[in-house]
């Protein structure tokens, strides 16, 4: 009990000193506390004591109250350096009165040894023990020397920079020896702020700021201390740092236009993907334009649809609306951009350009033109004719000038090529046209031809004084020997007995080249050239004397040709009874006239075969022929 | 028959003879390239170095952490470091006298100081355990981490001695001689941790010190060691 009320009573006494030793600020500077208590003691007292260089060290004392005390000499200053038992006390090795300073130099400075002060008056000791230290305790490096920046580099953005810092260590300090080392706080703040932002602190006498702002200016200071103590000393003199625009504007231009590039080019492709993926159909309408269907004038572009023949025959043959005259009614009053299927007369006189015969077999080769060219190209425009290249040139592949030769010449001229070779032959002969017409007309300067039985080709039965040309099929017509000049005529053979299926006998007959015209009217182009390249090709290999056959134009984007069974005509014969005319010339249809806005009429023809003399005016009606107008697809439907 | 067991036998008896000097030659070898390829001086004193920083400033943040929750009420009745079991140790007390001792004398001397703290750091972190004190498992943690850090001092340095000749090799023994027991109420226990690290704070110091002053000296011809 007596054991615990004494220790009792020590704590008690303990917390009265501490209470008393507390309010001495003398003891500050040993406990790592900046802060100065705010009441000064009244006596004597020792303000602070520092050593800058861990070999001298410096004290300050006041006077406080007693003011009769602050004349020089008044006070002195006594230490006792307890590095012995029996060490006693002596006093400052040198005075600074004026700065009521003891200054002890590197003899007198012991490191690791403590040091207690005491101040003494004429015959009063005032003397606080806890005013005793170690040098390293206190030890305040002078702040470094040397603050100067380097720019590193300035983002791309142009917007920030970073700086490289560096300085050399306070030169009182020894560090070149080891003796001290010292560990170094950068802090920074925008001039005219008030917060500074202090960096790690770190042992090395560089170190980076980041993020600075461009244009900004910026004001550094530094301050070191020993390692791992906790005292700083004071801070340097600030430094400014202040980087402009930099006048590089090339670089970030460049980037900035690059960035502006991609984001466009991408913004733009979404929005096309979605247009195209949410099908609105008016957008894609402008983005990804369809290609247009044929637009025969007169003609109501529903009767090009599929499934609606009869109708179109009906119209075609003239009926109900008294054909393709230039009263039909206009089906594309919304559109009138479009240009229709037109002949040009004049273009007659362009097939004499290569042979100047003038034949009629020419200038009859050279009006139908307009079909043949039309469905040959494969241009999704219409085309007119009074131009020669233009319009053409940009559907015209010149490679597929030969196939359209072809064309033609199977389209035409009825009757069989001794082979497709030939006839492709005398196609390549022909130099590159730059018109369908001169192709065409080469091709029947050629070897002789004997067009035997090509029940597949339109023969001209007749050629019209108006010009226009009888197509009938199943007539035979040989192309006469006289190869070189343009011999036309389309001949006409083509027996009926071709056509139907017992065709077998026929097989003498050259293999049929033919092509066949598939006709899309849904509007999704007409045979190209290739197409019809390859028809032909595929006919090559088709077995002979089949009678009609029919070709598969690749790629199927069109409805396929009828089977190469099919022994009717391509063209379908329409029911009405003008067709019993043309029982021989039920499978072609007859280009009646040209009207004035250059579109094909086709009618049956006149009963009459006139001359085949074209006259130059060409845009005679022709009689009307009950002609039918096949569409591939009805093709399939036809019955051999 | 006999004789060719004889030839065998010797066959036999040359390859082993060739075997066990191959062998030796193969160890000399190998005892040569670990002779050369020892590691140098300097760099150990710089990896000791290293070292004696970590434990100083673990031993400074220590005495911080016991600071800053315990206001040292009773520093006052706190035993002066003079009093540490280590000050009776003679060693430089300034620049000049640090630069005038000798190497290996002070390796010697920061052997000697580490040493003498293998004891005091046991009782040290065994009172830890029981400090009351609002930080004690800190304080605790941070105690284990000195032992070891001490430990890894203490081997380097040997290792280092044994290269820097027999003056290095001695070791003054400065035996601690406070007991186990630190205290038995809360005050002493508080005021005895303090003084004994704050004791520990200031050797920490001086083997820092030495060892720095040991490294520049090494590193004369590579200034940016210091």
């Amino acid at each position: 009990m007596a054991v615990s009320s004494s220790s009792n009573l020590l704590v008690l006494l303990l917390l009265i000193s501490s209470l008393d030793w507390l309010s001495t600020p003398g003891s500050t500077f040993l406990m790592g506390w900046d802060h100065v208590t705010s009441s000064a003691p009244p006596e004597p007292h020792f303000t602070k004591c520092i050593s800058r260089d861990l070999e001298t060290f410096r004290c300050w004392w006041s006077p406080g109250n007693f003011h009769n005390l602050s004349t020089p000499g008044a006070l002195r200053v006594f230490y006792n350096k307890k590095d012995s038992p029996t060490s006693e006390w002596k006093e400052c090795p040198e005075y600074i009165h004026s700065n009521r300073e003891c200054f002890f130099d590197a003899e007198h400075t012991s490191v690791w040894i403590t040091y207690c002060m005491q101040l003494r008056s004429q015959n009063v000791t005032y003397f606080n023990e806890d005013d005793c230290f170690t040098v390293e305790n206190i030890v305040r490096p002078d702040p470094p020397v040397s603050l100067n920046w380097t720019l590193l580099n300035v983002s791309p953005s142009g917007v920030s920079y970073d700086v490289m810092v560096n300085w050399e260590p306070p030169p009182s300090a020894d560090v070149s020896l080891g003796w001290m080392r010292i560990e170094y706080e950068i802090q920074y703040r925008k001039t005219n702020t008030t917060n500074w932002k202090a960096l790690k602190i770190q042992p090395h006498t560089q170190q980076t700021i980041y993020g600075l702002h461009i244009g900004t200016e910026y004001e550094v200071h530094i301050r070191c201390r020993m390692q791992a103590f906790t005292k700083f000393g004071e801070f340097s003199d600030p430094i400014f740092i202040l980087v402009t625009e930099i006048p590089s504007k090339g670089h970030e231009s460049t980037f900035q236009l690059t960035l502006v590039f991609v984001f466009g080019v991408v913004g733009i492709l979404i929005v096309i993907m979605i247009i195209v993926v949410s099908q609105q159909h008016r957008l894609m309408m402008i983005l990804l334009p369809p290609v247009p269907a044929p637009k025969i004038k007169g003609i109501d572009p529903e009767l090009l649809k599929k499934g609606k023949l009869d109708e179109l025959n009906l119209v075609l043959s003239g009926g109900g609306m008294g054909g393709l005259s230039t009263y039909a009614p206009d089906f594309y009053q919304d559109e009138p951009w479009v240009e229709f299927i037109e002949v040009d007369a004049e273009n007659a006189d362009n097939g004499e350009k290569e042979d100047n015969q003038g034949s009629d077999t020419q200038r009859l080769l050279g009006q139908p033109q307009p079909i043949i060219h039309h469905m040959n190209t494969g241009c999704s425009n219409a085309i007119s004719f009074p131009d020669d290249d233009s319009g053409r040139a940009s559907c015209y592949d010149p490679d597929l000038p030969d196939q359209d030769t072809l064309m033609l010449m199977a389209t035409l001229l009825p009757g069989q090529p001794e082979n497709v070779e030939a006839s492709f032959d005398i196609v390549e002969r022909a130099p590159a046209a730059e018109g369908v017409k001169q192709p065409l007309v080469q091709t029947q300067t050629g070897e002789p031809q004997t067009w035997v039985n090509t029940d597949f080709y339109a023969q001209v039965s007749n050629v019209m004084p108006s010009g226009g040309v009888v197509l009938s099929p199943g007539q035979q017509l040989r192309i006469q020997e006289s190869s070189e000049s343009a011999t036309e005529e389309v001949t006409q053979k083509k027996e009926k007995e071709h056509i139907s299926s017992e065709d077998t006998d026929q097989k003498k007959q050259k293999e049929l080249k033919f092509q066949l015209l598939v006709v899309d009217p849904e509007g999704s182009g007409y045979t190209t050239e290739g197409n019809a390249w390859q028809i032909s090709t595929h006919l090559s290999s088709s077995m002979p004397g089949e009678g009609y056959q029919t070709i598969h134009p690749q790629p199927v984007e069109t409805r396929p040709a009828a089977t190469a069974e099919n022994n009717q005509s391509p063209y379908i014969l329409p029911d009405s009874p003008q067709s019993q005319f043309f029982t021989p010339v039920a499978d072609y249809t007859v280009v009646q006239e040209v009207d004035s806005q250059h579109s094909l009429l086709l009618n049956p023809p006149p009963r009459q075969s006139p001359p085949p003399c074209l006259t130059q005016h060409p845009l005679k009606a022709l009689p009307a022929m009950p002609v039918g107008y096949i569409t591939p697809d009805l093709l399939g439907n036809l019955s051999p | 028959m006999e004789k060719e067991k004889e030839t065998a036998a010797r066959k036999r008896g040359e390859m082993a003879h060739r075997k066990t000097s191959g062998s030796k030659l193969l160890m000399t070898v190998l005892y040569m390239v670990a002779a050369c390829s020892a590691i140098p001086i300097s760099d150990l004193l710089d990896r000791a170095s290293q070292r004696s920083d970590t434990l100083h400033s673990l031993s400074a943040t220590l005495t911080q952490e016991l600071d800053s929750h315990f206001p040292p009420i009773g520093r006052m009745i706190m035993p002066r470091p003079s009093m540490c079991h280590t000050s009776s140790l003679q060693t430089p007390i300034d620049k000049e006298q640090a630069l005038q001792v000798s190497e290996s004398d002070l390796l010697s001397l920061a052997r000697s100081l580490l040493q003498a703290w293998v004891d005091p750091l046991v009782v040290l972190s065994t009172s830890a355990n029981t400090l009351p004190h609002p930080a004690q498992s800190n304080i605790s943690n941070k105690i284990q981490e000195l032992q070891q850090h001490s430990k890894n001092l203490g081997d380097g340095l040997d290792i280092l001695s044994g290269k820097m000749g027999p003056a290095a090799q001695t070791i003054s023994l400065l035996p601690y001689r406070g007991g186990n027991d630190i205290g038995q109420d809360k005050i002493s226990k508080l005021t005895n941790f303090h003084f004994l690290l704050s004791c520990f704070r200031r050797d920490s110091h001086k083997i820092d010190s030495f060892l720095k002053v040991l490294r520049c000296r090494a590193a004369k011809m590579l200034p940016e060691m210091c």
